[in-house]
């Protein structure tokens, strides 16, 4: 893969899903808190507010990355007829 | 892939090879305007966590315990509605504006920008001007190049981390924040979240600059949307302009049937997203006005009439009127004043009170005694007030109708919860049948004005 791809892929997939992170995180956790999440599933776990934002932010990018990956493969990796 | 001037061509792919842009430095109105938003809105960003308000920092967003300060005012998970509504708002004001004076916020306001114009600074200041620069490029490795290169990316990197503790600042106190920093003991998630934030800002301001306007940004994609022919742009004149070409500054080039531009390229050099602004309106154009004073500044030294390339609007370019007021500027206007006040209105009209009433899902209801009947409520009590307050609870809804909280004056600290349960009485002639409407009120006891309703189920034994 050329340094060009390289960077657009990762441009098309890390960015959009990072914009979706950020937008779903705050409406998630403008609703829910982390703390009350972390006694109803892991009551044994230590984790802070912070933590529980973080984890909860960094989910949701991997799933944005996931989205983004995908359609990045499936509509032709870029511009593959173009090589 | 192409290089150089064609940055973009679609058909090849959307990221062409990049060669490092060296805008020429220029100066003129809009540059110093520019310089003066750079300072004012980078002045806010690092000055305002440092700001104290009533005793504590003015502006925090609190993430831990769930609250946003912003001077006087305290948001709480449940004030989601402001957040939502101020998102609203500055979308409108981005329709509203670009409407009205095209790409305003790229070129002045954007944060993207307005690093990059700080991370500009630095490397003009290190590395000196556009050909100093060029030729530094160029140049082998040595003492010379080292030193000025090293200090560059020093300050640079110095900078950026001083920009991600800013940012963390926000959300942890900043006081607090730098003693940890000097101290070393720097919690784990602050550690990361000032690196994030100083990774994006030496990446983004230092590295990717108008890469990120042309490949990443969504607003330069769909701006085009929101211009119509009486939206302002930067715009060469063309029908003054052609034919280009150099001349003596003596001759009457009218007469000899050149147009006005000079054709010296001072317009693309100074370009930070390297375009020709002569090829018509692209969508890399960030409205910097940095060719405009190029371009200003070579008129006057040529005597011809400045604004060869000036702010207008597609109308005036075709010599028709350019409208300020259309149905377009209007309805934006109107929805955000509206929004606006609505939001001011309904911010002054808050109360620092919230309360939720659950039923006692596992019994309807319960006799007391032969001439009353009782049923249970779980009363929440969110106390957004800044000090600690009593509050008493009464119900109204049916005849005679009484409610015994314990104790009787319900006591919440400032920004705390407080549960309690709540037993209305009823007698049994007055609670026949289910589903009643009861409505129970929440007021402080020292406050009359702090209050709060919220309406239940009552249910009572079947009619005989």
């Amino acid at each position: 893969m050329t340094k060009e791809r390289l960077l657009q892929c990762l441009g098309s997939t890390l960015w959009p899903s990072f914009l979706a992170a950020a937008v779903a995180s705050v409406v998630f956790f403008a609703a829910i808190d982390p703390e009350t999440l972390r006694v109803q599933t892991f009551p044994g776990l230590e984790l802070s507010r912070m933590a529980g934002y973080t984890i909860g932010f960094f989910m949701f990018w991997a799933v944005g990355l996931f989205a983004s990956g995908l359609t990045y493969v499936l509509s032709g990796g870029g511009n593959r007829r173009h090589e | 892939m192409s290089k150089g001037d064609d940055k973009v061509d679609l058909d090849v792919g959307m990221y062409a090879a990049r060669e490092k842009i060296h805008p020429r430095e220029v100066d003129g109105t809009f540059q110093r305007l520019r310089h003066l938003a750079v300072i004012v809105l980078l002045g806010i960003y690092y000055g305002l966590p440092w700001i104290t308000w009533d005793g504590r920092q003015a502006v925090l967003f609190d993430l831990p315990a769930r609250q946003f300060h912003i001077f006087a005012l305290t948001f709480w998970p449940q004030d989601f509605v402001y957040l939502a509504v101020l998102l609203i708002i500055a979308a409108l004001s981005l329709f509203f504006f670009t409407a009205l004076a095209g790409r305003m916020w790229c070129g002045y306001a954007c944060p993207q920008t307005v690093w990059t114009e700080l991370f500009m600074w630095i490397e003009r200041w290190t590395e000196g001007k556009r050909q100093q620069r060029l030729k530094l490029d160029k140049a082998p490795w040595s003492i010379n190049k080292l030193l000025r290169r090293g200090s560059k990316h020093v300050l640079w990197v110095v900078l950026a981390l001083y920009t991600g503790f800013t940012f963390v600042g926000y959300f942890t106190p900043i006081r607090e924040l730098s003693v940890s920093v000097a101290s070393f003991g720097l919690g784990p998630w602050e550690t990361f979240w000032l690196l994030f934030y100083a990774f994006a800002t030496w990446g983004n301001a230092g590295f990717l600059r108008e890469q990120v306007c042309i490949y990443m940004c969504p607003y330069a994609r769909f701006q085009s949307a929101m211009f119509d022919p009486n939206s302002l742009i930067i715009s060469y004149d063309e029908k003054r302009g052609e034919p280009r070409g150099g001349r003596s500054r003596n001759i009457d080039h009218r007469a000899q049937g050149w147009g006005d531009c000079i054709d010296c390229n001072l317009c693309v050099q100074a370009c930070p997203t390297g375009i020709d602004i002569r090829k018509g309106l692209q969508y890399e154009c960030i409205a910097c006005a940095a060719c405009i004073d190029a371009c200003n500044g070579v008129m006057d030294k040529m005597n011809y009439p400045r604004g060869l390339i000036r702010y207008t609007t597609d109308n005036a370019m075709e010599d028709k009127p350019s409208r300020i007021l259309r149905p377009r500027i209007l309805v934006y206007g109107v929805l955000l004043l509206a929004l606006m006040s609505g939001t001011v209105y309904s911010l002054t009209q808050r109360t620092p009170l919230a309360m939720e009433v659950l039923a006692d899902r596992n019994v309807l209801y319960r006799d007391v005694d032969f001439e009353t009947v009782e049923n249970v409520y779980t009363v929440r009590i969110l106390n957004k007030d800044r000090e600690a307050r009593d509050y008493v609870l009464t119900v109204d809804g049916l005849p005679d109708a009484e409610v015994v909280t314990r104790p009787e004056h319900i006591r919440v600290d400032a920004g705390r919860t407080s549960q309690v349960t709540a037993s209305v009485r009823v007698p049994r002639d007055e609670a026949r049948g289910t589903g009643h409407t009861i409505e129970f009120r929440l007021t402080a006891t020292d406050e009359a004005d702090i209050a709060r309703t919220s309406t239940a189920r009552f249910h009572g034994p079947r009619e005989e």
